[in-house]
């Protein structure tokens, strides 16, 4: 009886996923800097993806983050209007930025 | 989750919270960012790496993994484009699909896919176009990986061709799309799909189902990924569901707008002129990464150090690697393994060593490949907007006590 459980489970063994269950991805909370028009990046970024995301991009140009909101607006259809843009533009600028306009 | 709660948890620093100097220096590259620590947080199937997003997930390996030809199932990097990533896939349920211009429409199940076809495996680099873009001053969009954004592993699976040769080639069939199974929030999202033409697919593009004798993790594609063995990992599409050929083109995003350089000689351009035509960047050139020691460690004097990591490039095969103690004014060559892993995986590298001086010692690498490309040193690269391609000369400095 043994030996017969043995020979099903190798049988079988090629479709055992590595992982019975479904995964989970933890939460990670990434530092924020609080500030007008987090709000903004709140209900506009977060939906697609992380802070994280955001942040490790480095300090870029003014230029910089609004091209990134034009990105997601145009190429990854985000609906984002453009007080929005705006105030997100702004935030990111203000705490992420380099300095640089362009 | 409440707001509330979301701000408390905001404090807490978990992930990498990398934000680059705001120095104006003029444009030049440098030793991409190497003192990142791993986070706190385990991924599924993952022990602790570098973090700098949740979702979708992205995650870097540290350097003192690439000491060896292959990276281990739960070392290895993760990089994702869209938040929703399938977390439960049925082995017994799931089917690839070969559709469009075939002579019949195959729906493949896992089962058959691993016994009514020929199981071939290839050793080979799997490494992220933007790996190492922290190199790049003025700070390239996107990600600012250290030079953990690749590993080698065993792929095991069949081949693409074997496939299409089942569904059987139209006469007009020239592209061959691949889908996989992330998601966007927004249904409008373009999907992930990459297009290759048909002259790209050589023998050795694999449907792989199995890495370093493993299911593949999740977070690596499970439970079929598309490898292309020397092409950068963009194309290497994870949790395949989809092939479907084609005659036309599909303009696509990830084709058509990401993961471009410029098209010209140099592959380069400035922020305030960019290059008006860019092209993907497929191939991958020459590159070597020393994994021991790591920066800022210390070395005991008169002791007998052995120096090691690894060197790839897109398949013509590394000829050398060269390891220089004094700034790169000589160079000595070091040990290279017996290369029996093929010429897509890794080659480790190892060079003895004998500190006779107390204080800061730094280690150069550089490989050579078999047509004669070398790398460059890191100050000598070119800048692209979209930091692709580093592959500067590795540098790593210890003490000496």
């Amino acid at each position: 009886m043994k030996k017969l459980i043995l020979i099903t489970a190798l049988l079988a063994s090629p479709l055992f996923a590595q992982t019975k269950e479904k995964i989970e991805v933890p939460y990670v909370a990434f530092p924020i800097k609080m500030g007008k028009g987090f709000d903004a990046v709140q209900a506009n970024c977060l939906m697609c993806h992380s802070f994280g995301y955001i942040i490790n991009q480095g300090r870029q140009s003014k230029a910089f983050w609004r091209g990134k909101i034009d990105k997601m607006i145009t190429h990854f259809k985000a609906p984002i209007g453009e007080e929005a843009a705006k105030s997100v533009t702004e935030y990111l600028y203000k705490h992420y930025g380099n300095g640089k306009l362009k | 989750m409440e707001r509330r709660d979301f701000f408390k948890k905001a404090a807490v620093v978990a992930g990498v919270a990398a934000v680059g100097s705001t120095t104006a220096e003029a444009s030049a590259t440098h030793q991409p960012i190497d003192n990142r620590k791993v986070s706190d947080v385990a991924f599924p199937e993952k022990r602790p790496l570098i973090l700098y997003s949740d979702r979708p997930p992205l995650l870097e390996t540290q350097r003192d993994v690439f000491t060896s030809i292959l990276t281990p199932n739960d070392q290895f990097f993760v990089r994702w484009h869209m938040p929703d990533i399938p977390t439960h896939i049925d082995p017994e349920t799931f089917t690839i699909s070969v559709n469009g211009l075939v002579e019949r429409e195959i729906n493949i199940s896992l089962n058959d896919l691993k016994t009514k076809f020929e199981q071939v495996e290839v050793t080979a680099v799997l490494q992220c176009g933007g790996n190492s873009r922290s190199a790049f001053t003025p700070i390239a969009g996107g990600i600012q990986w250290g030079s953990g954004a690749m590993g080698c592993a065993t792929w095991k699976g069949v081949r693409l061709r074997d496939l299409l040769d089942q569904a059987g080639l139209k006469k007009d069939a020239e592209w061959i799309g691949f889908n996989g199974s992330e998601k966007a929030a927004y249904y409008e999202t373009p999907e992930f799909i990459r297009e290759l033409h048909l002259e790209e697919l050589d023998d050795h593009v694999i449907l792989a189902y199995q890495m370093n004798g493993e299911d593949l993790p999740y977070l690596n594609g499970y439970p079929l990924r598309l490898v292309i063995p020397g092409s950068y990992s963009d194309s290497w599409v994870k949790m395949l569901s989809n092939i479907t050929v084609t005659d036309e083109y599909k303009h696509l995003f990830f084709m058509d707008v990401a993961y471009r350089v410029p098209d010209n000689e140099c592959e380069c351009e400035t922020p305030e002129k960019k290059a008006p035509k860019t092209k993907p960047i497929t191939k991958m050139n020459v590159k070597s990464i020393i994994g021991y020691p790591t920066n800022g460690g210390k070395l005991s004097l008169n002791s007998h150090v052995v120096v090691r990591g690894v060197a790839f490039d897109d398949g013509h095969g590394i000829k050398k690697v060269l390891v220089s103690t004094d700034e790169g004014k000589t160079w000595q060559e070091a040990l290279l393994d017996d290369g029996k892993a093929g010429r897509y995986a890794y080659r480790a590298f190892r060079f003895t060593f004998k500190p006779t001086k107390l204080g800061k010692l730094t280690f150069m690498a550089k490989a050579i490949n078999n047509i004669g490309e070398e790398q460059p040193f890191a100050n000598e690269i070119k800048w692209n907007h979209g930091g692709y391609k580093y592959n500067g000369i590795d540098e790593v400095t210890v003490e000496v006590i």
